[in-house]
């Protein structure tokens, strides 16, 4: 029999030809309140689609209360609002727990939102061992991409230590974290750093999780086993199958050496995938359909490192959410490249490859003495703190930039082949762009209320209490957490006890003694504007780059501080999830020319009418001039001048020097008035 | 310099003397009667004014030092300022940041600035100011105030705007913090500055040695290891500590050295309560004002920048000539312009 079979074919045990089963086809969604979000989960479900991949608001995300100050202007934005069991039951109405693989973004508040649905299964008398999903609960990328963290890089890990210990036990289906090297990449990562940076995380985790001794051997190896990673994938797609094969090479050799794991079941790196958004363009959007299907390539065409599920980002990417055309348009990709041709036909196609081994040795290589030297320098936690790994990230996000504005690196559309006719796209009724209802923010508040008027204050008492009690005793606070559920504690009750008994962390932004290597006539135009300014008013222009609310997208923010600083201004930036109160006091304090603004969770609306207001106390509306960056619909242009924001920045201000060029302007503008 | 320029330097210098004899202008008059009530915007619109290198502001510097002066009633503070140095990265800013609030917890009434420094780029001059990362202030609040300040690439890191916001700052709050960057220039400077002087430096770091070898061991009043989490590494550092002081040949009495060493942690926030309440009995101890030696100290440090040795070996020359050492010193560095010029014109 095995005489016949041939070298481009697969079989099964049989001998029979078989063709693989495709990776799984992912969406992620949730948007506005938990009714809508239900309402979208079953038409899904109806559609065939076997799992959940659950979106939640910032809120939720960083551990506030739907009626917190800060949470106001971000309510249901960009995910689903969930304040308490009562939430998660209607999210979950007529949806079967036990045969669901839920999968959550969710960090900082990650086990809370475990105990919610484990409360929540158990209220509804489902075996809670049924359960299967994921939490993704990697707190490193929070501090170094991500930015909903809450609690110190310590207790962050302990929480997730919790979890794996209670999982394993409990929910042995459930992977208690998410290793992602995505984010990372989305900040600016080289290959080498993905690897490097998502490998010490996992090794970091693993060593804590070890260090305890809550596992016997066998329960390590299957704690190793639940290991599960999310990753990226760029334009450089032969670069990205070589590092999907070293990934999986090197968690093979770490979790050999390293761990001892015996079982090869349990050293096989499993991975999900959502492509590459960072490198997806606001101008020519219709061009990002190509880019999205070729970085799909980079995660599918290895058979020996092939994704086991994936999500795509749409086409209109840097316009605003996806609506549900453009979800189904990035879906039908996926059916095509799955069903129509013969890519699942074929073991490895690379097996063998010189070209391919060789480079993936290279990357092996390097990201071998990264990993080592963050371990000599005292692991991840110590790499967080100290800034090490956030710096590097936003060193290669410069690199990326200036190699766009010097046109070393071609993007079509955006630094060539600028242009062309306009995509009809784009000039569809709504403009291309969905919008979230405001209105229903205000049903999800009254069902907070509602929850809190109607539950047992008592036992809403006593399970915070004992929170906080086993916080300070280093008791594992899984089962603390779900009584809290099933009390009908809050999300921001829950967060704040922990905040009290952990304190909160601001990590490192990143940006101190970044430098640009951007020397071009724009660059010496914009010095002499500033220093025709430092003679005429015998200082150095001085701007605020803010970042209020709770919005964690840090790179643009970042690269205008550090274009600012290379163009010669004095530069105040001190990182995300700030308020309009923080920003402002700074830029009275620091009595700055201009204030700089960065947003891309949606909420500049609500977020300028704070920042206006909070101006105008102190008298100074009229004489700071205030600009804004970041994801900005252009319908809303008009009633944002109008409030007097001077600037509006958007992806295709790509050119920092030009950006700055305007900047300065403003002041000048502004000095004349 | 050709002949007919000297005489419109004169003139121009004579220009801005005559300036000075204008009363304080309404604007600047009222933002002092808002700084007076520790209102956040107009101080920091003051202290622009002491940092801008412009004619405009040495004008309306000379004005709100005369008014100050004039109005001790209003303006009479002295503050108690601390220096804050040591190695980039040592917690300088989390531990002033920790500080501050400590400071407020014990004396609920206390008013405090903190000037922190940052250094300026190489090439471009332009500065990323990222210290304000680091405090966690209560917001709104008037008795903490913040404000970052480039190097501008003095020598030392600071320079004669940091002098001038000194000037400033000491007549509006109760203590006054001053954090610097680097090893040598700026130690020196910033004692220069501060009636306390403290040095912040990481557990078993090895700083100590290169201070030692600067020399910097001498400047401070207190030595400050932050960073000691555990209490063990608290111990051992401190035992290190002692043993560099003593090879450097500083010999601190038994109580000298339990007083001016201090272990701390800003993140875990041990040891702060300590230094706090030292530093409040510094504050409490009548200080001698040496504000007539800082001047002299920038004055000398400026001329010597903008005219070199032989620029201090005329001052030293005509010293004893009243207009340069009579007024504010705005009056003062124009006096000495005025000579320079007069001097350069007749060398012609
Ligand atoms: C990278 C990225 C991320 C990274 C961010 C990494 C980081 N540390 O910054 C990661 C993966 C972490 C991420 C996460 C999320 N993201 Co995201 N992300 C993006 C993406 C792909 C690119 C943004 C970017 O960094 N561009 C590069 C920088 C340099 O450009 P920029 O920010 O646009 O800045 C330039 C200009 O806008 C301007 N500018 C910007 N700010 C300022 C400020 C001033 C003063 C000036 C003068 C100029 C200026 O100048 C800059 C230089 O050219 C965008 C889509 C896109 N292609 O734009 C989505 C996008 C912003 N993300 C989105 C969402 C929803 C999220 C999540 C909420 C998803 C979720 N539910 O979990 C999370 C939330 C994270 C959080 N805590 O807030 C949405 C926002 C939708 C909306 N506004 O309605 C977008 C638009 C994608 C989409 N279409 O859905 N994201
Ligand atoms: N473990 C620990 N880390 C600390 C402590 N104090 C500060 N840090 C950390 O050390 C880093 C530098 O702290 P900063 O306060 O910015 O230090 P600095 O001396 O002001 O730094 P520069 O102004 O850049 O010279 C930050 O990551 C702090 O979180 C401490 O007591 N213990
Ligand atoms: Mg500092």
């Amino acid at each position: 029999m095995s005489s016949d079979k041939q070298a481009h074919k697969l079989y099964d045990k049989e001998g029979k030809a078989i063709k693989d089963r495709p990776w799984i086809f992912r969406t992620y969604a949730g948007h506005t309140n938990v009714w809508a979000s239900n309402e979208l989960y079953r038409s899904n479900l109806g559609k065939g689609q076997t799992g959940l991949s659950i979106a939640l608001d910032l809120p939720t995300q960083c551990g506030y209360s739907s009626d917190h100050d800060i949470a106001r202007p971000e309510i249901g934005k960009v995910g689903v609002p969930i304040n308490s069991l009562d939430d998660m039951k209607v999210l979950f109405d007529q949806i079967p727990l036990d045969q669901m693989n839920t999968s959550m973004t969710i960090n900082g508040t990650s086990m809370w939102l475990l105990a919610l649905y484990v409360a929540l299964a158990e209220e509804q008398g489902v075996d809670i061992a049924d359960l299967k999903g994921t939490t993704q609960n990697d707190l490193i990328k929070e501090y170094l991409a991500r930015g909903t963290y809450i609690f110190p890089p310590e207790d962050s890990i302990r929480l997730i230590v919790d979890m794996y210990e209670y999982c394993l036990h409990n929910i042995p289906s459930w992977n208690a974290s998410n290793i992602c090297s995505y984010h990372l990449q989305e900040a600016g990562a080289t290959p080498v750093q993905e690897l490097a940076f998502a490998l010490t995380t996992a090794i970091t985790i693993l060593d804590a999780i070890r260090d305890r001794g809550c596992f016997n051997e066998e329960e390590f190896e299957r704690c190793v086993g639940r290991i599960s990673y999310f990753v990226n994938a760029g334009m450089r797609f032969v670069e990205e199958v070589c590092k999907m094969r070293a990934f999986c090479e090197m968690w093979d050799e770490i979790t050999t050496e390293r761990y001892g794991v015996k079982n090869p079941k349990y050293r096989r790196f499993r991975y999900g995938v959502q492509v590459n958004s960072l490198g997806l363009t606001e101008e020519q959007p219709e061009n990002n359909a190509w880019r999205i299907l070729i970085e799909t390539l980079g995660v599918t065409l290895s058979r020996n490192a092939r994704c086991r599920a994936l999500q795509l980002p749409a086409w209109n990417e840097a316009l605003s959410l996806p609506r549900p055309w453009d979800q189904q348009w990035s879906i039908r990709l996926q059916q095509i490249l799955a069903y129509e041709t013969d890519l699942l036909e074929y073991p490895d196609l690379f097996e063998g490859s010189h070209v391919v081994e060789s480079k993936v040795n290279d990357l092996k290589e390097q990201a071998y003495a990264e990993i080592n030297k963050i371990l000599d320098m005292g692991g991840g936690v110590e790499a967080v703190k100290t800034g090490y790994m956030k710096t590097s990230l936003v060193t290669s996000q410069g690199e990326r930039m200036t190699k766009l504005v010097n046109g070393e690196q071609v993007v079509v559309g955006k630094n060539k082949w600028t242009e062309g006719i306009e995509s009809p796209l784009v000039k569809g009724s709504d403009g291309g762009i969905f919008m979230v209802d405001a209105d229903a923010a205000q049903r999800t508040i009254d069902a907070l209320n509602k929850t809190r008027s109607e539950r047992d204050p008592a036992r809403a008492e006593a399970a915070l209490k004992r929170l906080a009690e086993e916080a300070a005793q280093g008791v594992n606070l899984m089962e603390a957490s779900i009584e809290c559920a099933k009390a009908r504690v809050t999300t921001g009750e829950w967060s704040d006890t922990l905040r009290a008994a952990f304190g909160e962390f601001r990590p490192p932004t990143g940006v101190d003694g970044q430098a640009l290597n951007i020397e071009n006539d724009t660059l010496t135009a914009v010095r002499k504007k500033v220093e025709t300014f430092i003679e005429t008013h015998g200082y150095r222009p001085r701007i605020v780059v803010g970042k209020p609310g709770l919005d964690g997208h840090s790179n643009g923010a970042e690269m205008i501080a550090v274009a600012a600083r290379h163009t010669g201004f004095d530069v105040i930036y001190f990182g995300i999830r700030l308020s309009a109160v923080d920003i402002v006091q700074s830029a009275l304090e620091e009595n700055v020319d201009v204030i700089g603004i960065s947003l891309l969770s949606g909420s500049h609306n609500e977020i300028t009418d704070q920042l206006f207001e909070e101006l105008e106390k102190h008298g100074a509306r009229e004489a700071i001039p205030v600009i804004l960056g970041g994801i900005i619909p252009t319908p809303d242009f008009d009633a944002l001048y109008d409030k007097g924001i001077k600037r509006i920045f958007t992806p295709k201000d790509f050119d920092l020097m030009s950006v700055m060029s305007e900047i300065i302007d403003v002041i000048n503008e502004q000095k004349r008035a | 310099m050709p002949l007919s320029q000297q005489h419109t330097l004169l003139q121009e210098l004579e220009s801005i003397h005559q300036a000075m004899d204008a009363p304080l202008d309404p604007t600047t008059h009222d933002l002092l009667h808002q700084a007076a009530q520790l209102e956040k915007w107009p101080i920091a619109q003051l202290i622009s004014i002491f940092e801008r290198n412009n004619t405009e502001s040495l004008i309306k510097r000379h004005a709100i030092t005369r008014y100050m002066d004039t109005h001790p009633d209003l303006f009479g503070k002295q503050a108690c300022i601390f220096g804050v140095t040591g190695t980039p990265g040592a917690g300088k800013s989390s531990l002033i940041g920790e500080l501050c609030l400590s400071l407020l917890e014990q004396q609920p009434d206390i008013s405090i600035a903190v000037l922190a420094i940052d250094p300026s780029s190489q090439s471009s001059g332009g500065a990323l100011l990222g210290d304000r990362t680091r405090t966690q202030f209560p917001v709104n609040n008037k008795q903490v105030f913040f404000r970052s300040q480039a190097s501008h690439l003095d020598l030392g890191g600071m320079g004669k705007a940091t002098f001038h916001v000194m000037r400033l700052l000491r007549k509006f709050f109760d203590v006054v913090m001053i954090e610097t960057v680097g090893i040598g220039q700026s130690e020196i400077e910033v004692q220069r500055l501060s009636d306390h002087t403290m040095l912040v430096m990481q557990p078993l770091a090895g700083d100590q040695v290169q201070f030692m070898k600067a020399g910097i061991m001498e400047v401070p009043d207190t030595f400050v290891i932050n960073k000691c989490d555990e209490d063990a590494l608290a111990k051992k550092s401190r035992h290190l500590l002692k043993a560099s002081l003593k090879l450097a040949q500083i010999h601190l009495s038994g109580d000298e050295a339990e007083q001016a060493i201090f272990m701390t942690s800003a993140t875990q926030r041990k040891g702060i309560r300590e230094v706090a309440e030292y530093l409040l009995k510094v504050c409490s101890v009548d200080r001698p004002d040496n504000f007539d030696e800082q001047e002299v100290y920038f004055r000398n440090k400026w001329i010597r920048e903008a005219y070199g040795e032989f620029g201090l070996g005329v001052f030293e020359h005509f010293k004893d000539k009243a207009e340069l050492s009579r007024g504010t010193f705005e009056e003062k560095e124009l006096a000495y312009k005025q000579l320079m010029a007069n001097f350069l014109t007749k060398l012609k």
